[in-house]
């Protein structure tokens, strides 16, 4: 596919000159960038840099492969409007990027050659490398909420390093967005003032923070920051350095122009990938030597493995079956060939369980874990080889589903043939089961769509994603039912430094006694919704230790458990047995599902 | 049409209840299927002996009157994703009880009959997440809907010919339903990329 690039190379280094043009690894850092984005497809590129800057961008990239264009740029706001011009020239997918980026090209290439996503951002979720990068916020898949320098996400759980695809179908709506942000960024609205500042002071808190932690090896409590405390003459110098590039920052602009423009946007996350900004010649050395230590092989297998998966498919298969992965990818195969394999030697397993004999059970059991394997190859190989296809995500589903259900048929004959014991009774409930557990997990997330959906956003002249006014001493005031939007947010978890109001009066903040009219906070929390919202806190609070998340993920018996609990009563036992504990484990978990879901609609 | 009214696999008869009586009742979607839900558990969970065929049909057509006439009620709501696993659940078990009661050696039958259903109630929350888009409207009506199908299997049940229906059913009913889905994903082109995905598939377990 053919692609064009639109590059920022605004920011400045320690130095003065562009961070665009720092050496990495022999090269200039947008050079480096757009020889990686070359490699994916990217033919031409637009690069807008400052008047004074423009010989040395041209001299970086003057062997570049691609045709570019340098475009001199006062400001933000012509920034903006320089590419506004440029997506409204593209006809092909748009990569919009920062300039001065250091990654791995395999992070690129998860967001540039990965066919499922249209419009995309590389995110990661890391708190440690995305400290200097703007929050978003995303809900089954989608964004929801982007932040910038002058933009405020709330809730965020990822961070957008400054890589972003669009779709030809978005470009037109990226134009209208970068058009009015160019005509705000010229004269900015007081709110963009105050978020710039409170962000500032964020920054600072934090830096501050880490000194001490690095002084004392104790790490202070969030609010024992002061309000405007001194950092180290070098932290200082950080902090101006982001501070400056997080004003000319258009990347993000564009992307909560995009957002708010209600775009579909989707996120790659970096994985275990290389991602940095450097903004001196000793950040970009730093930046080089890091980067040389990470294995790009090793990390793209690792991420090719699904991560939020099962205990027993994490622990016992994942870690062999990613080396099948490429083993296969290797040799060519396509993940399809694999599902099939994965589907015939299912049958097998249902033919060798349908003998009833002690050997046919045991051999049922090896080839049943053995289509199980090969059923998390399938998914890992099209990771690592990014070769997604709506068919091949179908044909894995069901012959998942067709995997299990002739091994319960199976297992049913099985057990009339070779214990003269009848149960069809016994599988039919167990398929009927096993159904309805699905139904609840596709059943809730169908609702969950059409919530997402409803979402409104914000206009872009405004700093916050609620309804914030502006009283005449500056200081904002959030509008009651801004308050009331925001109350069933604060039900969940907030993130801590996400998105604490810092520079709200203490009455305005949303966790004190914000609007007059509103009951106290002890009553709130009385009442149906409140004690389901207790609940709800109990199970969301059993994320937060992995023995606890792990029993979670066990006791709701996914995929790989249900196998392995076949193969081995199957192997030890008989297939009433296996019935029986698919039976009463499935039961337990269809009350543990459905009870912890109707608690959360209650508590919405 | 939304996901949920695709999943509830409604039929003719469903779709009629609810045009006419849904709309004249009092109550909404939800309580409506659970109260149609409670003859049908009774029957369920009732020793097999005191349970007759007739009386299991009688209880699916009281869910059947019920939760039909609540699909012409279905609303976004917190709780709506509660009604069509239980109408799966309830379907499932109730052709299983009709079957015991009526030939318990067509259980295996049985069993092929809901392994068609589930490739088909699998196939249409699959394709609706590949595709975008749903199994076409007729294959709802080929199938009878949940209502069509439980109502006739207590009939079949009560005339001694339930096992044909069973044989009938799973073999018709199988081959439609993969015929179908492999005639669209023979017609699925790219210009129907979906704009949405979510990075980790998690209900996939």
């Amino acid at each position: 596919m053919s692609r064009s690039a639109l590059l920022f190379a605004t920011t400045a280094a320690a130095d003065g000159a562009p961070a665009a043009v720092l050496p990495v690894g022999g090269e200039t850092a947008v050079g480096r960038l757009l020889g990686q984005l070359g490699t994916l497809g990217v033919r031409r590129a637009s690069v807008i840099t400052r008047p004074e800057w423009v010989g040395a961008i041209e001299a970086a990239l003057a062997g570049s492969a691609a045709e570019v264009a340098v475009i001199a740029s006062g400001g933000l706001a012509e920034d903006l409007g320089a590419a506004a011009t440029v997506a409204r020239a593209a006809r092909d997918e748009l990569v919009v990027a920062t300039g001065d980026i250091v990654a791995h090209r395999e992070a690129l290439a998860g967001l540039l050659a990965d066919p499922r996503i249209n419009t995309g951002i590389l995110a990661t979720a890391s708190r440690q490398r995305g400290r200097w990068s703007f929050a978003t916020r995303s809900a089954r898949g989608r964004l929801v909420g982007a932040a910038s320098a002058y933009h405020r996400v709330r809730r965020g759980n990822a961070f957008f390093l400054g890589v972003m695809k669009v779709d030809p179908a978005d470009v037109e709506r990226l134009a209208a967005g970068a058009t009015r942000l160019a005509e705000l960024a010229a004269d900015p609205p007081a709110s963009w003032e105050l978020e710039l500042a409170r962000k500032g002071e964020e920054w600072r808190r934090r830096l501050w923070r880490a000194a001490v932690l690095r002084a004392t090896g104790i790490s202070p409590e969030p609010d024992d920051a002061p309000e405007a405390p001194e950092l180290e003459a070098e932290d200082e110098a950080e902090l101006a350095l982001r501070d400056r590039a997080a004003r000319v920052d258009a990347t993000s602009l564009l992307l909560v122009g995009l957002v708010r423009g209600g775009a579909h946007v989707s996120s790659s996350y970096l994985r275990g990938f290389f991602y940095a900004r450097p903004l001196s010649a000793a950040a970009a050395r730093a930046a080089e030597d890091d980067m040389r230590e990470v294995d790009e092989d090793r990390v793209a297998l690792d991420a090719a493995v699904k991560s939020a998966d099962g205990f027993f498919t994490t622990f016992f298969v994942s870690p062999y079956s990613k080396y099948i992965a490429r083993f296969a990818a290797r040799r060519g195969w396509t993940p399809n060939a694999v599902s099939a394999v994965a589907m015939l030697i299912g049958a097998a397993a249902a033919a060798a369980f349908a003998t009833g004999s002690r050997a046919g059970l045991i051999a049922g059991a090896v080839l049943l874990q053995a289509a199980f394997t090969m059923d998390c190859v399938d998914g890992q190989l099209a990771r690592y080889t990014r070769t997604f296809s709506k068919l091949g995500a179908w044909l894995d589903s069901v012959f998942d589903r067709g995997k299990e259900y002739l091994v319960y048929a199976g297992l049913a004959i099985g057990s009339t043939r070779g214990f003269g014991d009848d149960v069809w009774t016994l599988a039919c409930c167990a398929i009927a089961l096993q159904t309805a557990r699905h139904m609840v997990d596709f059943s809730y997330a169908a609702g969950r769509h059409h919530a997402i959906a409803e979402t409104s956003h914000r206009p872009l002249e405004e700093a916050d994603e609620i309804a914030v006014a502006v009283d005449a001493d500056r200081r904002p005031e959030l509008a009651g039912a801004g308050v009331r939007a925001l109350r069933p947010a604060l039900a969940g978890s907030v993130a801590p430094d996400l998105g604490r109001p810092s520079v709200l009066p203490a009455s305005a903040r949303p966790d004190g006694p914000a609007d007059a009219g509103a009951a106290p906070p002890a009553a709130r929390a009385m009442g149906l919704p409140g004690l389901a919202r207790l609940g709800v806190g109990a199970i969301t609070a059993l994320e937060r230790w992995p023995a606890s998340r792990w029993a979670k993920r066990i006791v709701s018996l996914p995929i790989g458990e249900r196998f392995a609990l076949i193969s081995v009563t199957a192997a030890a036992a008989t297939p009433r047995v296996t019935f029986s504990a698919l039976l009463g484990w499935g039961s337990v978990a269809a009350v543990y599902s459905v009870g912890g879901r109707v608690l959360r609609s209650v508590a919405r | 049409m939304t996901a949920l009214a695709v999943y509830r696999d409604d039929g003719p008869l469903a779709t009629w209840l609810g045009r006419t009586a849904g709309r004249a009742l009092p109550a909404g979607e939800v309580p409506l299927t659970l109260a149609g839900a409670l003859a049908p558990v009774a029957v369920l969970v009732a020793p097999a002996r005191s349970v007759s065929v007739a009386l299991a049909g009688l209880a699916a057509l009281a869910l059947v009157l019920l939760g039909g006439a609540a699909s012409g009620r279905a609303r976004p709501g917190r709780f709506a994703w509660t009604v069509t696993p239980l109408l799966r659940l309830l379907e499932y078990t109730l052709l299983l009880k009709i079957t015991v009661l009526a030939e318990p050696g067509a259980v295996p039958l049985c069993y092929a009959l809901l392994a068609a259903l589930a490739f088909h109630h699998y196939d249409a929350v699959y394709r609706l997440r590949h595709q975008r888009v749903a199994p076409p409207a007729w294959t709802r009506a080929v199938g009878g809907g949940w209502e069509g199908r439980i109502l006739l299997a207590a009939v079949l049940g009560l005339a001694g010919v339930l096992d044909v229906g069973l044989v009938v059913g799973a073999v018709v009913l199988g081959t439609v339903y993969v015929a179908e889905s492999v005639r669209s994903w023979l017609h699925f082109g790219r210009a129907a990329r979906p704009n949405l995905y979510e990075d980790e598939d998690v209900q996939d377990a």
